[in-house]
């Protein structure tokens, strides 16, 4: 263990809230995480919030000010290790899914009319790491206790964060659930990081894919295989886009210039 | 060995004889699949079960389970899985199952959390009949000469009862009363009647002695890249495999001083971290590759180190792969025959 308690910040950028009131909700591991750790910087949860150099700092939500971006820019360069907490910092959350540049400025003239932004100017909505090196990303939304607890405990041990890499597949393999996909129904287990416990397919439930994608995801297979399955297009294509973020417009662009 | 005759109707009251002293596992229904679990109401066995969704493997080494606690002072061994246990209902191909892993965990290291519980679990084995996925008659494991202690062949009204082994005696001398050592001719023909017809109930074969020299030939078969192409890099082709053994260990911290966690689970060499070392390099970066290092172990590797293929042809990758990469396909396509898979459609449909 190291001899000083980690200094950890915990930040929230365009979201629901949803991982830090997550955190502040393990109300029986509070008194750890607060002793384990010398928690610097956690607006939902304290008022004297320090923004010196840090450990570790645990970032959850997209970028979308530009006031964001700099307050994520200066993070990084206070912080050692960057953690992206939730599926907003991880892959930019349903506000990036799936818009290219054009589509979105004229969605924001459409909400929001020719007006002068005063406060901050808006960005397309972005996950960190479209601008800043992020070490270690813990995925779900919102992220889940079991899997914050342990990555918590791991990192002010001194440990770097030993997340599942593999898809919902192998964990509701585990629990010995029959394929849902195989019985025809929209899962998404195949394109969705492990760690929730498959806890949907458990319960008869297809995966939403709420743990956002894995790094090999194969869309392109699934999409055909939804597709000799009866799916329609825009059925699949939504279900996909939901929790993918930035991540699904590759995968559009890449679909795109397969079919030419 | 001794064949006894068993009438249906003692078979309950021998299981609750038999399971005073051991936990009873049998398969059960779940859905419309089956599950081993653990028995207390004999009525819930599903005697009709042709395959149980995950192999008895997860009997021995649970799909995640605690190695030891452990904390800064020492270790503490966490064996908590290991019990007495009667397990009914294995088919053939399943204990061929075992006998692999048998081998493949008391190498070199002597897996005592394999080994333990397998030493004290009991095996009764039970017949059945294939349906349309079973290929255990290609893999030579339809039958089973070693690996149980009691063997039950059904023949409608009756069990024909094998004793494989003393443990297996000593079951029997529970309730002596139930069996009868007097075997009839007829009960000869009902058994070799019995043989035929499952001998020619078989739909799918695969030719096994062909496909270490066709793993070889077809290295470089383009075909690999389709399977690669298609896969979904799920790892359930593993994970319901009876020989597929990979784990990965990972420490579980707590917070608040209580003690950590060293837990293992079931891996697989499709998965894409499997081959990854330190500084993130992969030995196997594309599927393609990964799959064929699968079919190269169930294939051929293991026919050149024990002389036999690691497949038992229980049928489970057939039902189970939603791309259909399977140990059939996959044959087929080794053996440049038509492949009627959806990988197969994948590849025509992408190319177009």
């Amino acid at each position: 263990m190291p001899k000083d308690k980690l200094k950890i910040g915990i930040y929230e950028l365009t979201g629901c809230a949803g991982d830090a009131l997550l955190i502040v909700d393990c109300e029986e591991e509070l008194v750890n995480i607060f002793t384990a750790a010398s928690i610097e910087a956690f607006l939902m949860a304290k008022s004297d919030n320090r923004h010196g150099e840090l450990d570790v700092a645990l970032v959850e939500g997209s970028v979308s000010t530009e006031k964001e971006k700099e307050e994520l820019l200066d993070i990084r360069k206070r912080a050692r290790v960057v953690v992206a907490i939730g599926g907003c910092a991880c892959v930019g959350g349903p506000q990036a899914a799936f818009l290219d540049k054009k589509e979105w400025e004229k969605n924001l003239k459409k909400v929001y009319g020719n007006i002068e932004f005063s406060h901050s100017r808006p960005l397309q909505s972005k996950p960190i790491d479209a601008y800043i090196k992020v070490d270690c990303y813990l995925p779900g939304c919102p992220i889940g206790k079991a899997q914050f607890l342990s990555t918590f405990a791991r990192m002010v041990n001194g440990n770097p964060p030993e997340l599942f890499r593999f898809p919902v597949c192998v964990e509701c393999k585990w629990h010995e659930n029959d394929c849902l996909l195989n019985k025809d129904i929209l899962c998404l287990g195949p394109l969705t990081l492990a760690g929730c416990g498959s806890v949907c397919p458990n319960f008869n439930v297809p995966c939403f894919g709420c743990w956002g994608p894995t790094e090999e995801a194969n869309r392109t297979s699934e999409y055909y295989l939804l597709r000799e399955k009866g799916f329609d297009t825009e059925v699949i294509k939504n279900r996909m886009a939901n929790y993918s973020g930035t991540r699904i417009t590759e995968f559009f662009e890449q679909f795109r210039k397969e079919k030419r | 060995m001794r064949i006894l005759k068993l009438q249906k109707k003692d078979l309950f009251p021998l299981l609750k004889v038999i399971s005073r002293e051991a936990e009873l596992w049998a398969p059960t229904a779940k859905g419309d699949k089956f599950a081993y679990g653990r028995v207390l109401d004999f009525s819930r066995i599903a005697m009709d079960a042709v395959r149980t969704i995950i192999p008895p493997k997860k009997i021995m080494v649970p799909s995640l389970f605690n190695m030891f606690n452990f904390t800064e002072k020492g270790y503490q061994e966490d064996l908590s899985h290991v019990t007495d246990r009667i397990l009914f209902g294995i088919h053939p191909c399943d204990i061929h199952g075992l006998l692999i892993l048998d081998k493949l965990f008391s190498q070199a290291y002597l897996d005592p959390y394999y080994l333990e519980p397998r030493k004290k679990t009991l095996i009764l084995g039970l017949s059945c009949l294939p349906d349309a996925y079973c290929f255990c008659k290609s893999t030579h494991t339809d039958i089973i000469e070693e690996g149980y202690d009691l063997f039950f062949t059904d023949l409608e009204s009756y069990f024909l009862v094998w004793i494989g082994s003393s443990r297996g005696d000593d079951l029997i001398r529970l309730a002596p009363d139930f069996f009868d050592d007097k075997l009839t001719e007829k009960d000869i023909q009902t058994y070799t009647k019995w043989q035929e017809k499952r001998d020619n109930a078989f739909k799918t074969t695969v030719n096994f002695t062909r496909m270490p020299d066709l793993m070889e030939l077809n290295y470089k078969a383009p075909f690999w890249e389709e399977v690669g192409a298609a896969c979904l890099a799920c790892g359930s082709c593993s994970m319901v495999c009876p020989t597929c053994n990979c784990y990965n260990v990972v420490d579980k911290l707590f917070l608040g001083n209580k003690p950590g966690k060293r837990l293992r689970h079931w891996d697989s060499c499709t998965l894409p971290e499997y081959s990854e070392v330190a500084g993130g390099e992969n030995f196997r970066e594309h599927k393609s590759q990964r799959l064929k290092l699968w079919y190269t172990h169930k294939l051929q590797a293991y026919v050149s180190k024990y002389g036999k293929p690691s497949c038992v042809g229980c049928g489970r990758c057939l039902v189970t792969c939603p791309v259909q990469i399977h140990v059939k396909s996959v044959a087929d396509a080794l053996e440049g025959h038509p492949v009627e898979a959806f990988w197969k459609k994948f590849a025509q449909e992408v190319s177009k």
